[in-house]
């Protein structure tokens, strides 16, 4: 009885053969010797063959073409998905088979990449961001160590922001941030 | 629409969306869509549209619901596309789209009146006595199915018919392992419980 109370919750297991091969032996032993058991096992298993074998609704015929083709009408007039711009240049860049085992290389080449867009286009003149805060960073510390700070802001994902990078002020003091 | 629009794909086994169908891995493919070629969405839509709208049929017993539950559930995936990170496999995460869509369902006719049961059950008028039998418990055991609560159905439907791990199946309904095992346990005896009457006489 008290190896029924045992085993009588794992017998669901037992039927669909995801008890561990030890424990199953020990099982199966039991079964043999316990009519309730191999009662209960029988039952299981009718109940899961009555269940796979439960007669499905006929479907209509052009039930699989209708799906597609409402799926095609509706997405048409969704905007296209796409990942961040910064995400799509991580990719290609992870892409490259000589980067690929170098993902601290990875990233500083996206940096990088982003740094020089911004440093080309610098000529233009900024447009201050009434909702930017640029918190003070050492003037000996490059850009590049201020890394988990900057993504707090989420400033990759802003590529005007990154333009104006080079000449940001810190507030309080009116210095640029140093560029390494 | 940038990047294509969509049409409507040639058929048969020598077309070349087919190979493509048999040939490109998911992620292939929802990359394809994310870089702009956004036609090869269907491609996802003709690999899972049968696996989505039997999970659905399933679930809510009804072939216009489990219809309308498929198509969303496609839209929504396109629509959050870019959120897929592939933790999972992608039809791991469009089923729990699509379950979602299907709890809210029946939350929601379990608040009007009960609806016609779809199912393919023989007319045993004309037929014999066995027959008779198999159809009385086919219908028992599909409405034993639509008294369960929502989450051990799905949990139900999830295993018994699109074949899935616990571990997936917990991942499907935002739940712990044990609490889908548990879920899955519970139905199967109550299911077993419903067919005992049927037991000695089939």
């Amino acid at each position: 009885m008290r190896n029924c109370d045992r085993i009588r919750d794992r017998l669901l297991d037992l039927v669909e053969g995801e008890m561990p091969a030890r424990q199953s032996r020990e099982a199966e032993e039991h079964i043999a010797r316990c009519p309730e058991c191999a009662r209960e096992v029988r039952e299981l298993r009718d109940t899961l063959v009555r269940l796979r074998t439960l007669p499905e609704p006929a479907l209509p015929d052009c039930l699989f073409d209708d799906i597609t083709a409402t799926v095609r009408r509706r997405i048409a007039h969704e905007t296209p998905p796409r990942l961040p711009f910064y995400q799509r240049v991580a990719a290609w860049l992870r892409d490259l088979p000589g980067l690929r085992p170098v993902p601290a290389l990875s990233a500083a080449a996206v940096l990088g990449l982003l740094l020089a867009i911004g440093l080309v286009r610098t000529p233009r003149t900024p447009q201050p961001s009434p909702t930017l805060e640029v918190i003070a960073v050492g003037e000996s510390l490059p850009i590049a160590q201020n890394l988990d700070i900057l993504e707090q802001f989420d400033l990759l994902e802003d590529l005007d922001l990154l333009e104006q990078l080079p000449v940001l002020r810190v507030p309080g003091n009116g210095r640029s941030l140093k560029m390494g | 629409m940038r990047g294509g629009r969509f049409r409507p794909p040639e058929r048969g086994p020598s077309c070349p969306l087919f190979e493509r169908i048999v040939s490109q891995p998911d992620f292939e493919v929802i990359r394809q869509v994310l870089d702009g070629e956004t036609a090869a969405f269907e491609l996802l839509v003709l690999q899972y549209q049968q696996t989505i709208f039997r999970l659905a049929q399933r679930m809510t017993r009804n072939t216009e619901d489990a219809k309308d539950i498929t198509q969303e559930a496609f839209v929504q995936a396109y629509r959050s596309l870019r959120s897929f990170q592939g933790q999972s496999s992608f039809s791991t995460w469009l089923y729990r789209i699509a379950v979602n869509l299907c709890l809210n369902r029946l939350k929601a006719s379990r608040r009007e009146d009960p609806v016609e049961v779809d199912g393919n059950f023989p007319d045993a008028r004309e037929d014999s006595l066995a027959t008779l039998l198999t159809s009385e418990r086919d219908r028992a055991l599909a409405a034993a199915i639509e008294e369960l609560p929502p989450q051990q159905r799905a949990t139900l439907t999830l295993r018994v018919y699109q074949g899935l791990s616990h571990r997936e199946i917990a991942h499907v309904l935002d739940c712990a392992e044990g609490t889908a095992k548990a879920n899955y346990f519970h139905a199967i005896r109550t299911l077993q419980r419903k067919l005992e009457a049927f037991r000695d006489t089939g």
